[in-house]
């Protein structure tokens, strides 16, 4: 699949989060031609998984449905999913790119019936709940999903299973002859908003994340504190559905660390004061307990903070905790020191929140690709010899989301100067 | 480290931090600390400690230098590194410690002197230097009679059943002491490593001056 009508005016946009999203419209929209790839089966990104948005509290959905509305009528825009980029070669305004594609099973046509989920039996981890509960082998990533189409499980395909799905849907849509391929395009310039992923807790020893029941990070209480999460927003401790009303939240869990991510990720203040807010509005006796370095609410959020501050429920204990044990009657146990009272404390939650940071997923993906990258692994901009490659989002920093919508308005803005540049050579 | 402690003047006097930021092993990494308390918080002594790691660098950078040097937190340090493995800045705390307890032992501080580890530390460092080894008979009644006949005999006492059994599990030596084959070369080892450490802080000495 080769695409002829592509040329140096096109701009290639990688990862179809909200920066990738947002820098496509405003490209195509200044009439551009854009092809946005993205590696999973659904654009989005992370914020399709947040419950809601600091500092408002509004749902992300409904900035995710305008923008997806511009998508779908602009005809100067082409969307793959499931794609990823092989090699780049060439240079600004002439760059051919290899796009690899990973089979989905399931052709343009479904409707979204669901008919295909009913006949599936196999049931796998579902991703969008960061595993913590399971789905169909034959499913929908969420109901937010761009393009609206079924996904079907490679661990089935070849199986009986496989075929009792491909009959069960009344409009012929699934392929189980589906494969990968690859196809290249010609573009001009080239937009990386690959974004984030959560650091892994595990690697933080001594919080016991994987080994001490009911330490959780932060990704995972977005999606316990969401309508459609494992619990339809209940937040409950994971060992046995027990209300969490003691609530721990550690921050830094990660970030600010040599040993880690030597950076603040900016975002994790106000997500776990924004956690905070989500426990008070479902327990009117919630008791939250936030154990923090220095409180950063960056940029004009502060009032965000000081409201959670003068809540009498909510706690803050400058402390950067040593430890969390299983305490004795089995729940997560936070030691450390107080750093104002110097009183060494063992404290008991239903459930501890280890606040991870962002750290940024182009670090190990399309690493074929000579990006110039910061000591963190943030993609930076070549300023005095711009290369065509720019990054947009969390791809080039820690940042919350209006601020990736500005740095992807802001790279959709280079791209169109990178190609004039290249149309001048 | 021969390089002697400043005088300090004002209350929050920075000729203290300085010093100890150019004669403490590990201390040039201090600035570093941004007082999270994970030292403290981690220690297993913890609440045995006057001060804990935390406030006793704060009290670095505020100059306090007698309380630093009479304070029982450079003493209670069982060297478990936690907190050096955990510091988010990379400061070696347990190695700070260390170096500060040298410091004011050797200044004369008399909390240092009478420290249990001191005592302890000096018996160890007796037997080890003599004999190439330690022989727990020994080193147990020095560190016992350093603080007194008295309480030699009282401590000697207490633990009578222990060092029996010790001895019955053959855990402890009776009889003549224990020596390595070569004690001359464990002469020459130590004689050198205490040229480089005369070397390096001739060195240390130097960067103050400039
Ligand atoms: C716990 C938590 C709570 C948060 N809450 C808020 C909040 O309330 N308000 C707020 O403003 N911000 C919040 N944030 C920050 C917010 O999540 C980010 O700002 C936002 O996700 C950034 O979007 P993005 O498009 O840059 O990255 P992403 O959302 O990560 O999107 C990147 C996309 O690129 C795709 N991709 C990655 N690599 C490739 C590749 N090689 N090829 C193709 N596609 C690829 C990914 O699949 C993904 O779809 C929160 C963050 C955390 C951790
Ligand atoms: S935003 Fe807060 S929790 Fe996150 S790294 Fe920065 S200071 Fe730590």
């Amino acid at each position: 699949m080769s695409n002829g009508k592509l040329s140096s005016r096109t701009i290639l946009v990688v990862g179809g989060g909200i920066a990738g999203i947002s820098a496509t419209v405003e490209a195509a929209e200044a009439g551009y031609e854009v092809v946005l790839v993205e590696s999973s089966p659904t654009l989005g990104g992370r914020v399709a998984q947040l419950n809601r948005y600091f500092p408002k509290l509004c749902q992300p959905t409904c900035g995710l449905e305008i923008n997806y509305q511009r998508i779908k009528k602009n005809r100067a825009i082409k969307v793959y999913t499931m794609t990823s980029v092989g090699k780049v070669e060439g240079e600004t305004g002439n760059f051919t790119v290899s796009l690899n594609t990973r089979p989905r099973f399931v052709k343009a046509n479904c409707t979204a019936c669901g008919d295909c989920a009913g006949a599936a039996e196999s049931e796998i981890d579902n991703p969008f709940n960061y595993g913590m509960d399971k789905t169909k082998a034959a499913y929908l990533p969420h109901a937010m999903a761009f393009p609206l189409r079924y996904v079907i499980d490679p661990s089935v395909i070849g199986s009986p299973e496989a075929e009792k799905i491909k009959a069960s849907c009344t409009v012929d849509a699934v392929d189980l002859e589906d494969k990968e391929g690859s196809f290249e395009i010609g573009v001009g310039a080239i937009i990386w908003a690959t974004g984030w992923q959560p650091y892994g807790a595990e690697k933080i020893t001594q919080y016991g994340y994987g080994e001490v029941a009911d330490v959780i990070n932060n990704v995972e209480m977005e999606r316990l504190a969401a309508m459609n999460g494992p619990t339809a927003g209940r937040i409950v401790r994971p060992s046995d559905g027990k209300e969490a009303k003691r609530v721990a939240f550690i921050q830094c869990a990660g970030s600010r660390d040599e040993k880690h991510l030597p950076y603040c990720s900016r975002i994790c203040c106000l997500g776990s004061l924004k956690h905070a807010a989500y426990l008070r509005e479902q327990y009117a006796d919630a008791e939250i307990d936030i154990y923090y370095i220095d409180i950063r609410a960056h940029d004009k959020l502060e009032g965000f903070y000081q409201k959670l501050k003068n809540d009498p429920q909510v706690n803050f204990i400058k402390s950067k905790p040593g430890s969390i044990v299983r305490g004795e009657s089995g729940d997560p146990t936070v030691k450390g020191e107080n750093t104002i009272t110097r009183e060494i404390y063992a404290n008991s939650y239903d459930l501890v929140v280890l606040a991870t940071g962002m750290e940024p997923s182009a670090r190990g993906e399309g690493s074929s690709v000579n990006l110039q990258r910061d000591e963190y692994g943030f993609v930076v901009p070549c300023v005095f010899e711009p290369d065509g490659m720019i990054a947009a989002g969390v791809a080039s920093g820690p940042l919350d989301v209006s601020m990736s919508v500005q740095s992807a308005t802001a790279a959709a803005l280079r791209a169109i100067q990178a190609i004039a540049q290249g149309e001048g050579k | 480290m021969t390089a002697h402690l400043p005088e300090t003047k004002r209350k929050y006097d920075l000729t203290f931090a300085r010093w100890v930021s150019r004669n403490v092993h590990g201390g040039d990494k201090l600035n570093m600390c941004m007082q999270c308390g994970v030292c403290s918080g981690s220690c297993p002594l913890g609440e045995q400690m006057d001060y804990g790691p935390r406030r006793l660098f704060m009290m670095i950078r505020a100059g306090m230098k007698d309380e630093v040097m009479k304070s029982d937190t450079i003493w209670n340090c069982v060297a478990c590194y936690r907190s050096e493995v955990r510091c988010p800045r990379g400061v070696p705390v347990t190695h700070i410690l260390d170096s500060l307890s040298v410091v004011a032992v050797r200044e004369g501080y008399a909390e240092a002197k009478n420290a249990e580890t001191t005592r302890f530390a000096k018996a160890f460092w007796w037997s080890a230097k003599k004999f190439g080894l330690t022989d727990e008979r020994l080193v147990t009644a020095l560190y016992y009679f350093s603080g007194g006949i008295g309480e030699g005999i009282r401590k000697g006492m207490a633990n009578q059943k222990i060092a029996l059994r010790m001895i019955g599990k053959k855990r402890m030596h009776v009889g003549m002491p224990r020596k390595i084959k070569r004690r001359g070369e464990l002469k020459k080892i130590l004689a050198k490593a205490v040229e480089i450490e005369n070397r390096n802080d001739a060195a240390a000495g130097e960067e103050v001056k400039s």
